[in-house]
């Protein structure tokens, strides 16, 4: 309890720090906050080149909604997981990145890594108001989706602050955790149905039936994955236009909650050695 | 009956030093162990009171454990054994201008720098016109800090930190920052904050600085103490000491 009284005490050192990230980031550039889009842009035109125009993937069109673009289905998918990406990735690196203030300085380490999702989460809800703009120009009818939107925009930070929790704590003792994780993304981006319809694995799997004589199929499997549910919640949401089985939306809860708690022990328990180990 | 702003009880600190350590996985498998160590006890079994209103110095050799004792007052080390107990707010000053960011101005850091040394938003926003005047860089408060000369980062950087206003000051070798001028109003701001019933704990190699501000002392010697009392007697037994082994 004293402890969430703590963090609690540093809501305002966490802001400023959230500022500070967001305030220095695109200053000395002439585009500013527009960098923060060219990102995902380029990432969006890319992927529809390769996988729309060159591999010809033909994702269901929205339904109820009726959009049938590919570059706003890969976005709705996209987006969720670049913020996930890079609240992870700089998330871990946050602590040896003001490595001179945790040597110097007693305030409630936490702030560091969650500052991070602070910045990143500011980024991504600009840019996830750029495509909702797209979205309802292009015909679909979000409106009454938002609250749940924001609702699982809110879980899948929890879920990325809790892997970066405890990812930034492994990153001080073993620096390889930096790398190791940026290879561990790449595949897990592949694994996840980004850049192509869930169908298609569902395909696969029913063609190979149970594995090794048993009742698991290869969907069972793929479907471990939590961002997999995060995706389809959020595409539902944005591109079909329908509610998510409460399901999905439980799961992705339970993924949050779990991950979340077990960074944060992970993090209380090392908590104390910071400095010494930095 | 005065009472103790800070109490530190049976102080034990340990470090390892390592003579094999590895940090990636790679070496940590192959080795078979992710490090070769020995314990060494930077502080070991230091007790000692400040007494309330008090200024306090810490004095020995270099590697006597000062800053390591000062960095536990500080919450920045864990002791392994013992305790320390407060009595009211305690600020650290062991390095001006932590968490400046270069391409932020002076303005937006006095606010950042505040937030981080545990100050209120609406404290700062009390207290900004005094930070500011204190510092002498009103002119370019504007700018972004990293067009400040060194002297004029470290001047903002002190101005925050003296201004936080804590029962208990931990400071390191910090008094040494600036001009001359900067130098008088700062031994200024300590008067000052003595007479306002603060307590301050500093370490110092300066005895000329210890033996003017300080009432008490402490003089470590190889995690130990050796002796505490009146500031006067103890700085005198530990010059001693060092002429004697001379």
């Amino acid at each position: 309890m004293s402890y969430i009284k703590e963090v609690f005490a540093s809501r305002e050192l966490l802001a400023n720090l959230t500022l500070r990230e967001i305030r220095g980031q695109y200053k000395r550039t002439i585009f500013g906050r527009l960098w923060s889009l060219v990102n995902p842009l380029a990432a969006m035109l890319t992927y529809t080149l390769v996988f729309r125009f060159i591999l010809r993937l033909t994702p269901a069109p929205g339904d109820p909604s009726g959009l049938d673009i590919f570059a706003l289905w890969l976005l709705c998918g996209l987006l969720p997981w670049t913020f996930f990406q890079s609240v992870v990735t700089t998330g871990m690196g946050s602590l040896l990145a003001n490595a001179g203030l945790v040597q110097k300085v007693y305030f409630s380490r936490i702030v560091l890594p969650l500052s991070v999702v602070g910045s990143v989460g500011y980024n991504w809800l600009f840019e996830m108001g750029v495509l909702l703009v797209a979205l309802v120009l292009f015909g679909a009818f979000v409106w009454p989706f938002l609250p749940l939107v924001l609702v699982v925009m809110v879980l899948l930070a929890i879920f990325a602050s809790g892997l970066s929790l405890a990812l930034a704590v492994a990153n001080i003792h073993f620096r390889d955790t930096q790398y190791f994780v940026s290879i561990i993304m790449q595949i897990w981006m592949y694994l996840t149905p980004i850049i192509y319809p869930i169908s298609l694995v569902q395909d696969q799997s029913d063609a190979h039936g149970g594995l090794f004589g048993t009742n698991i199929t290869i969907m069972n499997i793929y479907q471990l994955n939590p961002l997999e549910r995060f995706v389809s919640v959020f595409r539902n949401l944005l591109y079909d236009n329908r509610w998510p089985p409460v399901n999905d939306v439980l799961l992705c809860a339970v993924w949050a909650a779990a991950a979340f708690a077990i960074g944060l022990w992970i993090f209380r328990k090392n908590e104390k050695g910071l400095a010494e180990a930095l | 009956m005065t009472t103790n702003a800070v109490t530190v009880d049976h102080l034990s600190k340990k470090f390892r030093l390592y003579h094999e350590r590895n940090q990636s996985i790679k070496s940590a498998i192959m080795r078979g162990r992710t490090s070769v160590h020995e314990d060494f006890w930077a502080l070991k079994d230091v007790s000692f009171e400040v007494p309330e209103g008090s200024t306090f110095g810490l004095i020995g050799s270099n590697g006597s454990g000062k800053s390591t004792l000062l960095k536990c007052l500080a919450k920045i080390y864990y002791p392994e054994k013992g305790s320390i107990g407060y009595k009211g707010r305690v600020a650290a000053l062991l390095e001006v201008g932590s968490g400046f960011h270069p391409e932020l101005s002076g303005r937006e850091n006095i606010f950042l720098n505040g937030s981080i040394l545990g100050m209120k938003k609406a404290e700062i926003t009390k207290k900004f016109d005094e930070i500011v005047d204190f510092s002498g860089v009103e002119q370019f408060i504007d700018q972004p800090v990293k067009n400040y000369s060194s002297g004029m980062y470290v001047r903002l950087g002190f101005s925050v930190a003296i201004n936080v206003d804590p029962d208990v000051l931990v400071v390191d070798e910090v008094l040494s920052v600036g001009d001359a001028e900067f130098q008088e109003k700062c031994a200024q701001k300590f008067v000052d904050f003595k007479k306002a019933g603060k307590t301050v704990i500093l370490v110092s190699h300066a005895m000329g600085a210890v033996r003017s501000m300080c009432d008490h002392a402490a003089w470590l010697s190889h995690g130990e103490l050796v002796s505490i009392g009146e500031a006067k007697p103890t700085i005198d037994a530990y010059l001693n000491s060092l002429n004697g082994a001379a």
